[in-house]
């Protein structure tokens, strides 16, 4: 007797709750579509697609500069819904690294459709993974871009060769991810005004522009600082200034 | 009298119905009186295939660039997990760094690792020496290649994390796990706490003596509180310690204090190994204390003890030392 009234009490409920969640929705709720983050990196003001082993003078600083490394970590990617509830990309966890062309494209899968009007993402890995021990994929240690003497992911790690530098060689591995001179950081694009609808079985595609240059325009010449090795002022700057390149463009839906 | 018990922290299913030896041996056991562990294998759970593998790679050089060198060789058993008594331990191509390996028991407890207290979490600590030009110098994708080679590697990987394809992170929890279980709690020490045994009347004062003067830094029952501490060794500093992580000024000079449990066997002490015997350890404190800004006040004007109060706490300093840990076959290369 006693269950048949909570099984009939627990069907009154949901049928509550699904008539009232009906209420409030628009007709097409169901299904899923894609959405994918395109990244164009650039060289200052150029609009050729800047690439490892090309040489390149700074705009700012006038350093001629050659890159045989660049990569760095954007993650937590979050797309904010019209009605004010966030999508959360699980893991979501990328190593963009420009030695392989293909991490350009960031594919966060399938999401629901409907209107979104907002986008976070965080350059850099947040500090919770910091300390929590052996990762896979994107964050393991295989990447080379985990200090080991003092924990923590680099953010970005940018190498090659510069006339302008005393040993003719930068490395550049900016990280550390707590305190003042954090070089994480997490960032919102508000497209409300003109919001992104993810369709039916579409790919939606949010570009992005990567101002490659922007690290060294307040840092200043490699006859200055050729090496950053470790968290601090300089390593949060030029982080900084990096966070700053990194721009939001357009979206295809 | 006190009653102790042991506290038996079951990590690891046991299917089937009546436990053996076997299966004891491979729970986390320590007492009562010891704190709730910093690890909590909440991701990678205590099972008697993972510590096998651990033990395999621990003694294993395929971890280092000309597999001469493995955790082992630095870490000795007999010498409670610490060197082969050398202040500085030799890598590969016999290159030396600058601090002394500490002993490695009780790892579970600490909240860092290194003498700098640099790594933060237990699983990612062997990176460190397996990437060290001076240690083992190798890379992480080539250690986990040279795995993927070999096929006993593959089979044991399978069988404890259940994986084809060996990853870091499997075989840094597999060492994990390996090390997590190095507890050292059954000293002579721990056998008075537990009503067992009594201490002599030399090793009663020392202790007395020891908890006057030692134990607000070496703090029981693990002997150390975690802290970083500037103990006096020098007024100008060859290693920052503490401030090489922090970047903070006031951080120079101060080292995470050791444990003393097994320090009897441990020599030579201190960071870089600068003291051979415990006699030249209790003359640092009792007159040896260098001034510098970051010294711990405790320490300003030393810690003055008598020839006879010195002999009263290594007297007492020796019961710390666990002749189980060391002879216990489960920890040996096999
Ligand atoms: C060449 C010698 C050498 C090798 C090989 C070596 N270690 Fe060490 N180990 C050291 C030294 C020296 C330290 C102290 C380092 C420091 O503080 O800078 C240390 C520190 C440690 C610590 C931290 C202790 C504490 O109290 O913070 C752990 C844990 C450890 N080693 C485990 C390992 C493991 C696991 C391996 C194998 C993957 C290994 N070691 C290989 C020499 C070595
Ligand atoms: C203010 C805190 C403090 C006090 C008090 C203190 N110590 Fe220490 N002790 C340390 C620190 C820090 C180290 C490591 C220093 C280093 O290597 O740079 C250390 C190292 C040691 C070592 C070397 C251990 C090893 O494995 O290398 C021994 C032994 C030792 N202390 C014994 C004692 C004794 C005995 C007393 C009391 C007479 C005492 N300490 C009091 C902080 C303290």
């Amino acid at each position: 007797m006693k269950t048949i009234k909570i099984a009939i009490f627990a069907l009154m409920a949901s049928t509550l709750l699904l008539s009232t969640s009906c209420k409030k929705e628009e007709p097409t709720t169901n299904g899923n579509g894609q959405v994918t983050i395109n990244l164009k990196h650039l060289w200052g003001m150029g609009t050729d697609t800047f690439r490892l082993n090309t040489t390149y003078i700074h705009p700012m600083n006038g350093d001629t500069m050659t890159f045989s490394t660049y990569k760095y970590y954007v993650s937590n990617f979050k797309l904010k819904k019209s009605d004010g509830t966030w999508w959360v990309h699980p893991e979501s966890y990328f190593l963009v690294d420009l030695s392989s062309n293909s991490s350009s494209l960031l594919d966060l899968g399938a999401l629901p459709i409907g209107e979104y009007t907002e986008l976070s993402y965080t350059l850099g890995v947040d500090s919770l993974r910091n300390v929590s021990g052996a990762q896979t994929g994107a964050l393991s240690t295989m990447n080379n871009m985990f200090w080991s003497w003092n924990t923590g992911y680099i953010m970005i790690k940018a190498e090659g060769i510069s006339p302008q530098s005393t040993t003719g060689n930068f490395a550049f591995h900016l990280g550390g991810f707590s305190g003042v001179n954090s070089t994480v950081a997490t960032k919102t694009v508000d497209f409300s005004s003109n919001p992104l609808t993810i369709k039916k079985d579409k790919i939606s595609e949010i570009h992005f522009n990567v101002n490659t240059a922007m690290t060294w325009c307040t840092s200043g010449s490699c006859a200055g600082t050729s090496s950053v090795m470790m968290p601090g002022a300089i390593g949060h700057q030029m982080a900084t200034d990096f966070h700053n390149g990194f721009v939001f463009d357009y979206i295809v839906e | 009298m006190k009653y102790f018990f042991l506290s038996i922290l079951v990590l690891t299913i046991i299917s089937c119905k009546k436990k053996n030896d076997d299966d004891l041996a491979f729970q986390l056991i320590y007492p009562s009186y010891f704190p709730t562990p910093v690890y909590n294998f909440k991701n990678n759970e205590l099972t008697k295939e993972k510590f096998e593998l651990g033990r395999k790679l621990f003694y294993d050089g395929i971890l280092s660039s000309d597999n001469s060198v493995s955790c082992g060789t630095c870490h000795s058993q007999v010498h409670g997990f610490a060197d082969h008594n050398v202040n500085f331990s030799s890598g590969v191509n016999n290159l030396k760094g600058t601090r002394n390996s500490p002993a490695i028991t009780n790892m579970i407890w600490s909240p860092a690792f290194m003498w700098d207290g640099g790594v933060n979490h237990i699983e990612v600590f062997s990176v460190a020496p397996i990437t060290n030009p001076v240690e083992m110098n190798e890379t992480m994708s080539n250690v986990i290649s040279k795995l993927n080679n070999n096929s006993e590697y593959k089979n044991l990987f399978k069988i404890a994390y259940g994986i084809d394809n060996i990853t870091d992170q499997a075989m840094l929890r597999a060492l994990t796990i390996y090390m997590s279980m190095m507890v050292s709690c059954n000293s002579k020490y721990d056998k008075v706490r537990q009503g067992k045994v009594s201490f002599s009347t030399d090793e009663a004062e020392g202790y007395e003596l020891f908890k006057q003067k030692c134990a607000s830094c070496h703090s029981e029952p693990l002997f150390t509180n975690y802290q970083y501490k500037n103990n006096g060794l020098d007024s100008i500093y060859t290693d920052l310690g503490r401030g090489r992580i922090t970047f903070n000024a006031n951080d120079n000079g101060k080292f995470k204090v050791p444990s003393l449990r097994n320090v009897e066997l441990t020599y030579p002490y201190m960071h870089d190994g600068r003291f051979w015997t415990l006699e030249q350890v209790l003359e640092h404190y009792n007159s040896g204390i260098k001034h510098s800004a970051t010294l711990a006040p405790e320490l300003a004007s030393g810690l003055p003890m008598t020839a006879d109060e010195k002999k009263k706490i290594i007297a007492f300093l020796k019961t710390l030392t666990d002749y189980t840990i060391i002879s216990d076959f489960k920890f040996a290369p096999q």
